[in-house]
């Protein structure tokens, strides 16, 4: 099983690398976002107890955005490019979900490593744990992943894909971002995060286990 | 004939009951049953009277409406992924991954299968389905329409199925083409059942079966 | 059947009466706005038990992939989605009395809102697929992938922050604190309510049903 899902997830990854679709994309809206705040706002444009609670929620905010951006681009090009028969006949559905999840999580990652350098450059950032952002941003970028994947699958054949995602995707990973940026706000602050933590990494699971049960029945036909 | 340590001695049936499909409106088909285990099936009718959709059935890619289709080797039911792998499909909608080769896309459905995917046999499976060695090794999304047509054929092969169902499978090819893909019809007629679906009659060569469509 | 749907009526008149006449206002709130609890709070059960029924019917279709569970999970959704408003709704009111804003983004507050976009998302998505059979697959598979992810909307959002919401009718002690008057009146809505929503949910799945058999989309 897990070989299987890794190549999925390296046939994916080869594509990627190959036409760059998705990640230039991506990046370009996280470097545009970050531009954006840091004109507008810039490390001093803020007074100082304001600053981690706010820093905390755009740090999400374009993460989530850049995610919608190239996230949905797991199922949506297999759609489009006519591919997904030849997958839907050679594969079962919670593999070909769980390799595009991990490829998913690797791109989110690759965004997290953009944004986080540039929060720190841009805005001043000032992080007083970083084990608890590491951690943070792992466990939602995780659930985000998995999330969006599941989206992305349900949605690939719809009319109106782009806001349709957003709009379905909204409401069932507002408590996951909610929970993430009160934990990178601890990380931030230096204080306890082991509860928000606890909650995401519940949600992990949970997220990843009904995915994974409803993979097959999302893909048919 | 490519052989390979996977494939299965046994015989596969496939048998279809009661089938019926429609999308709104009156049923494509309705009430069809039929059982094979060897030889070839030439399922023919017009343009939109249901081939595609009935082969795509059989091949597991579409819910019939009512009924049920059935694989079975010696008289027990198939697991979900043995179902997958006994079946062999190739339509006029299937379509590969542009940015990866020809070889490269049969190499990782093979893999994503756990099976053994080494790159002599890939490349053997693909000029047995007439690709060059140049084409092998290209990107898929500079094939011509022969080439990927060739490359279809040799995607139904790839786990060497008990039951090979070919949609339209001289579309786009050229004399050379046609004549692989009569040969291949022959060859895997004498182990397996074949399901021809096609407009042209002469794909169909003395079949063992015969279903019609389109009788509205 | 038809019995209780004729009781109905009466029943939830004599339950509104009642609100507004016999228990006394409690207190620690502000004039009579105490008596919200009798409409806003069933509005708030009723939405989330659209949700669990919602739920319960996608689950139904998927084993036996029969239209008439999918109409009634579109029903409730749709039911739930009328419920929700008017539980947003009432509950903006009492706001507005006891602290003077209509909004104020308490946890509680945010989640319902949340159940609600929850409601627009899932009706969105089935406008979005045009196959039936296909619609009704996709919308099954969101409305239970969305109630495992539910019990993080509804509990831990509300935890994280604290809440100026008054404290539930159930609370730790596991006691109902109401008074007799009150809690007769509560329930009673609590039931009127309930009988509301299900009626209104199989007369939305009914005309969805005879929709499909006239050939004319659900709209």
């Amino acid at each position: 099983m897990v070989s299987s899902v890794l190549a999925v997830a390296a046939k994916d990854a080869t594509q990627e690398l190959r036409r760059r679709v998705a990640t230039l994309a991506v990046l370009f809206f996280a470097a545009t976002a970050l531009a954006l705040i840091s004109y507008a706002i810039g490390p001093f444009g803020l007074p100082e107890d304001d600053r981690p609670p706010l820093q905390a929620a755009l740090f999400w905010i374009i993460l989530f955005f850049a995610a919608a951006t190239g996230l949905p681009r797991a199922f949506v090009q297999e759609e489009e490019t006519g591919t997904l028969l030849a997958l839907r006949k050679t594969l079962p559905g919670s593999v070909v979900f769980a390799g595009k999840a991990l490829f998913n999580f690797a791109l989110f990652l690759a965004i997290a490593a953009v944004v986080v350098p540039g929060f720190l450059l841009l805005l001043d950032w000032k992080i007083a744990s970083w084990g608890l952002l590491a951690a943070s941003v792992l466990a939602g970028g995780y659930g985000l992943s998995v999330v969006s994947t599941f989206l992305s699958a349900l949605t690939a054949r719809a009319s109106q894909k782009n806001v349709l995602f957003v709009l379905v995707a909204f409401p069932l990973v507002l408590p996951l971002l909610v929970t993430a940026i009160a934990a990178t706000l601890e990380a931030a602050r230096g204080g306890e995060a082991w509860m928000p933590l606890r909650v995401l990494i519940a949600y992990d699971g949970a997220a990843s286990g009904a995915a994974y049960l409803l993979a097959e029945t999302a893909w048919e036909d | 004939m490519v052989s390979s340590p996977d494939a299965v001695p046994t015989t596969t049936t496939l048998s279809a009951e009661n089938l019926d499909k429609r999308f709104s409106g009156p049923p494509l088909f309705s009430g069809l049953s039929f059982s094979a285990s060897r030889g070839l099936l030439a399922v023919s009718g017009r343009n939109g009277s249901g081939k595609t959709t009935l082969l795509k059935i059989l091949a597991g890619l579409v819910r019939p409406s009512s009924g049920r289709v059935t694989l079975s080797r010696g008289g027990a039911a198939l697991t979900p992924r043995e179902q997958r792998l006994a079946v062999g499909w190739a339509g006029p909608d299937l379509a590969f991954y542009g940015e990866l080769t020809g070889e490269e896309n049969l190499r990782f459905f093979r893999k994503a299968n756990r099976l053994v995917a080494e790159s002599g046999e890939i490349r053997n499976r693909l000029r047995d389905a007439g690709l060059s060695d140049d084409a092998i090794g290209r990107r898929v999304e500079e094939y011509s329409t022969g080439m990927v047509q060739r490359l279809r054929i040799a995607f139904a092969r790839l786990f060497d199925p008990g039951i090979l169902m070919l949609d339209e499978p001289t579309a786009g090819l050229d004399a050379e083409g046609r004549e692989m893909v009569r040969r291949v019809i022959e060859e895997s007629r004498r182990e397996s059942t074949v399901v021809v679906a096609s407009n042209d009659e002469r794909d169909f060569v003395d079949p063992d079966q015969r279903i019609a469509l389109g009788g509205r | 059947m038809k019995a209780l749907k004729l009781l109905l009526l009466p029943y939830v008149a004599a339950v509104v009466a009642a609100a507004f006449l016999w228990p006394a206002p409690a207190k620690g709130f502000i004039g009579e706005s105490s008596r919200i609890v009798f409409f806003h709070v069933p509005c708030a059960w009723t939405s989330s038990l659209a949700f669990l029924v919602a739920a319960g019917a996608s689950f139904a279709y998927l084993r036996s992939r029969n239209p008439w569970h999918d109409e009634i999970a579109c029903a409730a959704v749709r039911t739930g989605l009328v419920f929700g408003i008017l539980t947003l709704i009432t509950g903006s009111l009492f706001a507005k009395i006891m602290w003077g804003s209509w909004w104020n983004w308490d946890p509680r507050e945010s989640s319902y809102l949340l159940l609600v976009f929850l409601y627009a998302a899932y009706l969105f998505l089935r406008s979005a697929i045009a196959d039936p059979e296909r619609r009704a697959r996709i919308a099954a598979v969101y409305a239970l992938f969305a109630v495992v992810l539910m019990p993080f909307l509804v509990f831990v959002a509300p935890r994280i922050t604290a809440s100026l919401h008054p404290q539930t009718v159930i609370n730790p002690q596991g006691k109902i604190l109401m008074d007799t008057p009150t809690r007769a009146v509560f329930f009673g809505a609590l039931a009127g309510f309930s009988g509301v929503f299900l009626w209104m949910l199989s007369l939305d799945a009914r005309a969805a049903r005879l929709a499909r058999s006239r050939g004319v989309r659900e709209g």
